[in-house]
This record gives C-alpha cells, structure tokens and sequence, in this order.
C-alpha cells in the first residue's frame, strides 16, 4: 500500500511540472502586460516596474526562479492585488472554494450511492427507470444554467434563500451553490452505482451467496456493494476536480469570494503569478483526489493490493 | 425413507421458451445421481431454476426434505436451501466475493443454517478435510491469491459446512486443470460417502461422471431421453443418443487408430523461451516456456500436452510466430523463420492454425466465404468463388453459408470454416490450438473425424494443443507432455500411455480413463 | 407511447438543429438589429414571438443563431476529438508494451490538468475566436476517446479473430483498418454522440465566463450570461436560451447513452 502511495506521488511530479511548465509560457507568450491600466505607463515606470518583478530578465531564468520558490512553497508576489502575495490571496480564497468543493462531493457521493441502491430494488420497475431518468436529466444539467434557475426560483420568486453573496459563510448562503454544483455530480454517481450493482447482481458469487440462503439488504450490503462501487470510486478522483472547475462557475453566478473568482480576474488582468498560483494548486490539488482515490480502490479491492 | 430431492414433472421455462419437460427423479440419502447433457440440454436450469437461482420459471412439483420447492416463496426458499443444500459452481474463480477472505466465506457457511460462529480450530479443520494445505494461513487470505483448485476445494468447503442432505455439484471440475479434475471429483465422492450425503451432480461429460454415480440421467433438449444405473448406460445404452454420445467420447481404451506415414522433416524449433513480465514493483518476468526443441515431419501429427499454465499454447504460439518469442530457433523445410514482426503471408502459408473458439476466431463482421478467402488475398492470389466453395464442401460445409455471418453459425459450423480458412493456402500442417475442446461433445467427435480425414487424404502435418490426451492419440504420432514451461517427456504415443514415466503424464493418462 | 417517448430526443435535435439552421432568415427582425421601440418587451409582442432582450434584440432570432454557432463549435470540435482519439488510442492499444505505456501516461497526465483553467488560459491568451475555442475543447475531450478505443483495441487484441488475421498474412495496417476499426465503430460513434453534449456543455460555459465567442455574435452560453443578469426583471431571457441549451444536451445525452448501451455491451 506504501508503495503504492510513493509510486503515484513520484508519478504525479512530472505532471505538476508539466502544468507549472505549459501555464507558465502560455501566460509570458501572450500579448499584453499586467501593468496596461487605463492609460499607457510612461517607459521608464515601466521600465522600473519591470525589473523590480524581474521581469526584464531573460525567460528561462525567471522560470527558475519560479520554480526554486516553488520549491520553497513561495508563489511569488501578486502583480495586480499590489501589496498582497499570491499565497495570501490564495489563503483567503481558497477555504470558500474547499468548503462549498467538499460539500458538494460528500452530497453527491451520499446521495448518488443512496439513490442508486435504491433504483437497484426493484430492477426495471417504475421506480427504477423514473429515477434513472431523472438522473440522466442532472448529468445533463449545466451548473450555469441550474444555478442562475435556482437563483429564480428559491430567491427572487419564492424568496425562501438569499440570491448571491457570502454571508461571512453563514448556512443559508451556501445552499444554492452547494446544490447547484451537487446535482450533475449526483447524477452521474447514482448512475455509476446502479450499473455497477446491476452488473455485480449477475456475477457467480451472487449466485453463491444466494446459494447459501443471502438475500436482500444483506445480499447487496455484505456480498454486492463493495465490488459495485469501484466504478463510483474512479470517478471520484475526476468529478473532485470538476467540482473544482465547476466552482468557478458557480462563485461567478453566486458572487463568492473563492479562488476561481480570483482565476477569472487574474488570467484577464495577466496577473502571471497569481494565475500560475492557483493553476498549480489545482493541479496539485486533483493530484491528491486521484491519490485518495486510489487508496480507496485499494481498500475495496484486495486484488489492487495485490 | 423419504427421498432428499424428489422432482415429479418438473418443466422450467425461460421467457415463455420451455427449458425442461417432465423432469422426474428422486435421490435417496447418500444416493449420488448425475444429470448428464450437452449444452442447451436444459441440465443447469432443471436445478437452478426450481431453487430459484435462475430467472427461469419452474412448474411441476419438487421436495427437498420433504418441503416444496416449487411454489414457495422467496423467503422460505432461501432459508430451504441454506439449510438443507450446498452448492458448487462449475466457475471457481468468480463463485468467491472478491473483497471477502476465506474465513468470512467459511464463517458464513457455517452459520448459514443458524449454526453459532465456529471457532478458528472448526475453520482450519475444514480446510484440511477438503485437502488445503497451510489452512490458518489460507483463512486471512482474499480468493484471488489462491489457485483454481484451490477456489474450488473452498467452494467445497463452504457447501459441506453446515451438513447439508443434498450437494448440488454443476460441472465441479470443467473449469479446472486437467490433472487436477480426477483428484476434486474424488474429493466430492469420499466426502459426500463418508457423510451420507446425498450428491446432485451435473455434467457434460458422460465418462467421467460414471465412476462416481450410482445412476445417470441424460438430458437432450430439455428432455429426459434415458436413465439407468451407471454401469449400465456405459456398457448398454438403451437409446441411440446414448450411444452415440458414448461413442463420441474418446478414451484411451479406443482401440489404436490407423495413422498416416511420416516423410521427411518439415519443422524443427531448437531451444524455444519464452518470458512475460510480471505486474509489480520490479517486474520480476514468469518464464513461461524454457528450452523447448521439437520437430514435425511431413505428415506427423504431435500432440503437446499438459496442464493448465504449462507453456503448451505459448510454446505453440512463439513457434508458429503468433505470439512472443524470447529465443531460439525455428526452421521450416531447413530455412529458418523470420521473427514475428518481419513475417510475410507467403512466409505463413504452409502452416495454418485453428484455434479453440471457434465463433471468436471468426471476424463477425465479415461473410462466410470472404473470411476463408483472405490468406489467399493476402498471398496476393486471391480465391475464386468456385474454390472457395469447393474447400467448403471439403469441410463438409454447405453451400448456402457461403453469405452468412459467423453468428448465424453453430460451434461446429464455425469451426468447420476455420479448418476451411486454414486450408485454403493448401498448407502442410495445421496448428491446432484445443480446437474440439469447445464444442460439444457429439460435435468435437464430428470435427476430430474431419481432421482425421484431412490428415489421411492430404497428408497434413498437425501440431495438436490439447490438456486431453485421448483427444490426443486419435490423431498424433507422438506426444510431448509439458509442465511449468518445460518438456518433461515425449514419445510414442501409445508407448507413453502404456508406461508414463511422470506424474504429470500419469494424472493426464487417469483423467482421460 | 414508449415508441413516441424512444423517438423523442432524436426528434427534438432534429428539430432544434432544423430551426437554427433554416428559421432566421424568414424571422422579421435580424438577431443584430435593435428594435428601439421595443426593449425587453415581454413574449408575443408584435414581431417579437419571445419578446426583445436587455437592449431590444429579438430573442427568438438570438436563441437560433447561438444555437448555429455552439452546435457548429460542438460538431468541430468532436469531430477533432475523434480523430486525435482514434488514431491516438488505436495506436496505444495496438503497440501495446512500451509504447502503450508512455502514451498512456501522457493521457494520465493530461487528465490530472486542471484542463479548463487551460483552456481558458489559451481563450485569455490568444484571444477570442470560435476556431481556438473548438481546438481547444477538442484538445480536452479526446482524452476520453482515447481511453475507449485504446480499451477496445486491447480488448479485440486478444480476441481469436484478430490473431486468425495475422495467421492469415493480414499486415498490422489492414488488420487495425479492416479487422480492428470496423469492429469498433458502433462504440466509437456511440461516444461520439456523447462528446457533442460534453462540448456544448463546455463552449457555453467558456461562452458564459466571457471567454467565448464575441459580440455581436453569440452562443447559447451568452445568451444564458446576458439572461442570468438580468432575470430578476425578464425571465424569458434565461429561461429560452438555458431551455433550448438543456433539451440540447438532455436528448443528445439519452441518444448517445441508448447506442452505448446497445452496441457497447
């Protein structure tokens, strides 16, 4: 399992550096500066600002000095937040985008599961394919489409829940971008689980444990489940990451502090430290969710351990 | 006293499609009887179905102990079977939950009948009853760390745990290696002996049930077509299908078959290995063949023999360059081959092979006659319709399935136009991947007479992989038994079945009596 | 009845595609044209069957041609996806070893991207234009093409046929063409069918973020965008585009599903 562990983690190393590498020359070869304001600076401020960022150095060295900080745990200073560093910025933004990500992903994984078992009860009866529909319905279901229609409905005409905005995180405020980022994912779990069940339901084992007189809730719960939810746990690694992207989406329609907010505004203002900042967090960040992910199969499945 | 399982009538119908007809049969306590039949004989359905583990619906009456079977409902049944059956499936490999270990499977089986939890000693002791070694070590392993047999002696295990009145074996020993069938069929017969137990026992294989049966069934379509005591259906069967299936079952007491003369050298492999790596930290390689040398003359059939695992279709492969070949030597009429990527059509025409699906080996989106005539397109001489029809009907295919596609088929059918396909290079020797072991056995004896009069009329060369070595001495000259990747004996064919001088070759000589 | 209701996402693309392809030019206002006597005026004013928007565009006339241009976008881009995946995944599966090994990895590593924030890198750095937003989806979405065929050509790697082809003197090439691919293309095009949903899902919500196409032309992400901010006064506005979006994606989605299921097992 160890090994294992360390594998993945040596793995995962080029691919962070593959994402520093690509967003880094991406954001220097493109045209445009973060210091164009409204109105063109006279050279020598321009001069001055650039080398005070060490921007007039030649590219291959500013990318190492990157890198070396990087190291260090450094992403540098922001260009456009003047007097904040990157890792500021991304400490107060990324708690939002965590809290609502994680939320999102636990409801998903609770309810997707909850409602595939369901779904599996009673195979093909009317139960089953409504709710199947209805889940085919939510993956279907873009979070910007969903979340602006929440908004309309729960907010502005029924007036129940606030429409946008933080609240200093108080519980109300999270409830519409939670189950607007929740529902596609829930979709797509609910649908994972009642394929996996109903495969597992026509293997030989099955047929074993029925054999010795195992049925039912018991059935599914001691012999079925485990085996059925592989598939939901490969999943999992990428649908984190797509709660992540997603989140952008949502802290844009839902006015939320989080990093995607700051993603947005960094990449449009080329703010190369900050985007570079929270591109490499993510990455990192799906990284550790595909790692867990991996952790989780093997504990499910004794032949991954090997 | 009252019969364990007593069937009166029993008919079992998949959507509307009748499966089984009038099934009757009783088994007395410590009675073992055999349902025999061939696929889509309607044997696995005729248990399954009325003990509610099929979706097949069944009718008619059935006791176990003296309770309905038929008509009861889910919940009683379940708790009917736990009690008084025990199963084994004919798939070992998948019939254990994959993330449960053994002592949990065996806990459960234990408990199945309500029993209390048994202690570590009773699980061990289980173990060691069905011949496991290191039991309290195999008790915290997961199923997939242990082998075929293995899986199969703990299915075993489970079904006797809770002293059931009735096994339920389906085809125990199919799936398992050769020289292992012999020992866990007669693993089931002392057990299900020593405990009085009374013993269902399903199969397609008329032979090899009847050493252990006390009677036999044999099922056709759904039908009972005839039922006696063992002894008697082998030595007189009463209905023609019995016969029949009788004689189609090679048995090295056949008498010696005639084979053709031998002529010169035509293939020689010298030193053949062969290694795979191996999932793993440092990928330590499995050899899976080593030192391999043999050679086949015009017109010689030889029969590489050997269990499950032991190099025989690897060894095949890397010599007729379908597969990987670490090292040595092939040469072909003295010129050597050239390795697997470099190979050209007319390098391969002289040898063709046939393998053992035989559906599968057919591309499913191609007709009939296109299939047989592409070695010939890839010779870049191509097959006129007449020729193709001609080998066709050589293969004792009809005309008509020139257009079909290989689904609309039969096993046979398909294996026919393989053998076809095979010959249409007008090749010197066939390779023969287990190509009867697939089929049926009425249609595997049809194949094995077409392949003998092949080898009679064109004087073919055959490289025969086979685990059975009855199958074997119809055709071959001689035979090479092989185990973990070597050869561990050749020779004669009818030399080495009268005096072995392996265990390997003994077990595979005591599993085609 | 489940005859109609099975026909029914065919029937609505066909439709939606039909309208967006056909309708506009009968339409009596053009999507770019400004009625300044009727700004965001409700459904079924004159000339105006879903009303104006924000500024007095005809919606009706705006949902189409954001229609045209995301299922353009979608189709473009999937088929990109389809060629870059194919080749990519059929070569993988087929070389096996090594080679699969490392062109694997690459997809692996790839998929760990935080792929839209590259995207959307790429629509901040080289500007605004549809063809840079199809390449750069379709350069996102053969990962999952390439993860199929790769598993299906290993999968028919190991059946009979293909090593019967070999015996048979079948070079790689003819076998990959004539075995491989045909045996493949009921999956292939089943997914296919579920990538355009993917792409639309993904050019409109670049299109929504601002990174999209440009004014005055516009997508059903715009349109969704320009509707969600101003949906307090005028729902319409958001809920025509974002219907037409959903009933898009929804009926592709069960379209694509329905052939996977059949063909794929």
């Amino acid at each position: 399992m160890f090994g294992l562990i360390l594998r993945r983690l040596m793995a995962s190393i080029p691919t962070l550096l593959a994402v520093v590498f690509l967003s880094f020359f991406l954001m220097r070869f493109a045209p445009g500066s973060p210091f164009d304001g409204e109105r063109p600076l006279d050279p020598e401020t321009r001069l001055a600002l650039d080398a005070a960022y060490g921007l007039n150095q030649p590219i291959i060295v500013q990318f190492g000095r990157y890198i070396t900080g990087l190291a260090h745990g450094d992403f540098g200073p922001s260009l456009v937040y003047r007097d904040f560093t990157v890792t500021d910025l991304i400490w107060t933004g990324l708690p939002v985008s965590l809290l609502i990500g994680a939320l999102a992903l636990l409801l998903a994984m609770a309810g997707g599961i909850a409602i595939g078992l369901a779904a599996t009860l009673r195979p093909n009866g009317p139960l089953d394919r409504s709710l199947m529909l209805c889940m085919t319905l939510l993956t279907a279901l873009p979070t910007f489409v969903t979340g602006p229609i929440l908004a309309l409905v729960f907010a502005l005409w029924l007036g129940w829940l606030p429409v946008a905005g933080w609240g200093d995180g108080a519980p109300v405020y999270l409830v519409l971008p939670v189950l607007a980022l929740t529902l596609p994912t829930m979709g797509a779990v609910a649908k994972l689980t009642r394929a996996g069940l109903a495969q597992i339901m026509t293997q030989d084992h099955i047929r074993a444990a029925q054999g010795r007189g195992i049925s039912g809730w018991r059935l599914i719960a001691r012999h079925a489940l485990r085996p059925a939810l592989l598939p939901v746990i490969s999943y999992a690694g990428p649908a984190a990451a797509g709660l992540l992207t997603g989140a952008v989406v949502i802290e844009t329609i839902f006015a939320l502090p989080g990093l995607g907010r700051y993603f947005v505004q960094g990449a449009l203002n080329r703010d190369y430290p900050l985007v570079m900042g929270v591109v490499t967090l993510y990455a990192a960040l799906i990284v550790l969710f595909n790692l867990i992910a991996d952790v989780l199969y093997g504990w499910l499945d004794p032949r991954v351990r090997g | 006293m009252t019969a364990v399982l007593d069937y009166r009538n029993v008919t079992v119908a998949i959507e509307g499609r009748k499966v089984v007809q009038n099934l009757n049969l009783a088994i007395a306590p410590s009675e073992c009887v055999a349902l025999v039949g061939e696929s889509g004989s309607g044997k696995s359905q005729s248990w399954m179905a009325p003990f509610g583990l099929s979706p097949g619906v069944a009718g008619g009456e059935a006791y176990l102990c003296g309770e309905p079977v038929i008509g009861a409902d889910a919940a009683s049944l379940s708790a009917l079977r736990a009690r008084h059956a025990g199963f084994v499936f004919q798939q070992p490999l998948t019939s254990l939950s994959p993330h449960l270990n053994i002592a949990a499977h065996l806990t459960e089986a234990f408990c199945q009948a309500g029993a209390a939890l048994p202690d570590q000693d009773t699980l061990i002791a289980a173990l060691v009853d069905v011949g496991i070694d290191r039991p309290a070590e195999r008790l915290r392993q997961f199923p997939h760390r242990l082998s075929g047999g293995q899986r199969q002696r703990v299915m075993i295990a489970m079904a006797l745990a809770h002293r059931p009145a009735l096994l339920i074996a389906d085809e125990p020993t199919t799936a398992l290696d050769a020289t292992l069938r012999r020992e866990v069929m007669d693993l089931l017969n002392r057990l299900c002996r020593d405990r009085g137990m009374a013993m269902l026992l399903i199969s397609h294989d008329l032979a090899s049930v009847a050493s252990i049966a006390d009677r036999i069934i044999i099922m056709r379509q759904g039908d009972m077509i005839e039922t006696g005591p063992s002894d008697q259906i082998l030595s007189q069967p009463t209905s023609d299908y019995g016969r029949e299936l009788l004689a189609a079952t090679p048995r090295l007491t056949d008498p010696i078959p005639v084979r053709p003369v031998i002529g010169a050298a035509l293939l020689a492999a010298q030193d053949i290995a062969v290694s795979f790596p191996m999932p793993g930290w440092r990928r330590p390689h499995l050899q899976a063949v080593a030192d391999a040398s043999l050679m086949v003359h015009e017109g010689e059939a030889v029969a590489i023999v050997g269990g499950s695992g032991s190099g025989k279709s690897t060894l095949a492969r890397a010599i007729a360059r379908l597969g990987p070949c670490d090292a040595g030597e092939v040469t072909w009429r003295g010129l050597p081959l050239p390795p697997r990527a470099k190979m050209q059509a007319h390098d391969r025409a002289g040898f063709q092979p046939v393998f053992q699906d035989p559906v599968a080996s057919l591309d499913p989106r191609w007709r009939v006659a296109d299939i047989i005539a592409e070695p010939a397109h890839h010779l870049g001489r191509g097959a006129s319709r007449q020729f193709v029809l001609s080998i066709m009907a050589e293969c004792g295919l009809d005309a008509n399935l020139a257009d079909r596609r290989p689904h609309e088929l039969s096993g046979g059918q398909a294996q026919r136009v393989a053998i076809a396909r095979a010959l249409i290079t007008d090749p010197a020797m066939l390779i023969l991947d287990e190509a009867t072991s697939a089929l049926d056995v009425l249609v595997a004896g049809r194949i094995l007479d077409l392949l003998r009069r092949l080898q009679r009329e064109r004087r073919l060369a055959m490289l025969m992989i086979t685990h059975d070595l009855a199958v074997a001495r119809q055709l071959c000259h001689r035979v090479i038994v092989m185990d973990q990747g070597r050869i561990i004996e050749q020779g004669d064919t009818e030399m080495l079945i009268r005096a072995p001088h392996t265990d390997i070759s003994r077990a595979l000589i005591a599993a085609s009596q | 009845m489940s005859r109609v209701l099975n026909a029914l996402p065919a029937m609505l693309v066909l439709l939606i595609l039909a309208a967006a392809w056909l309708l506009p030019p009968f339409l009596p206002w053009d999507y770019r044209i400004i009625d300044w006597d009727h700004v965001s005026s409700p459904a079924l004013t004159p000339g105006h069957l879903l009303g104006t928007d924000s500024v007095g565009r005809d919606l009706l006339s705006r949902t189409l041609i954001g229609t045209r241009i995301t299922t353009m976008v979608a189709i473009a881009a999937a088929s990109v996806s389809l060629l870059i995946g194919t080749l990519w995944g059929a070569l993988a599966g087929w070389c096996g070893g090594r080679i699969d090994n490392v062109m694997m990895r690459i997809v692996d590593a790839l998929y760990a991207l935080p792929f839209m924030f590259v995207v959307i890198l790429l629509m901040v750095v080289f500007g605004r234009s549809i063809l840079l937003v199809f390449i750069g989806i379709g350069a996102v979405e053969w990962l999952t093409m390439a993860r199929v065929v790769r598993g299906q050509m290993l999968a028919l790697r190991q059946r009979p046929f293909i090593l019967a082809a070999e015996a048979a003197g079948a070079s790689p090439r003819f076998i990959i063409f004539r075995h491989a691919l045909p045996n493949m293309a009921a999956v292939i095009l089943a997914y296919l069918l579920l990538t355009v949903p993917q792409v639309v899902m993904v050019e409109s919500f670049l299109s929504f973020l601002g990174l999209g196409v440009q004014e005055p032309m516009t997508s059903l992400g715009i349109l969704v965008k320009e509707g969600a901010d101003d949906m307090d006064v005028f729902p319409m506005a958001l809920l025509v585009p974002g219907g037409v979006l959903v009933t898009l994606v929804i009926s592709l989605t069960l379209l694509g599903e329905r052939l996977r299921d059949r063909w794929a097992a």
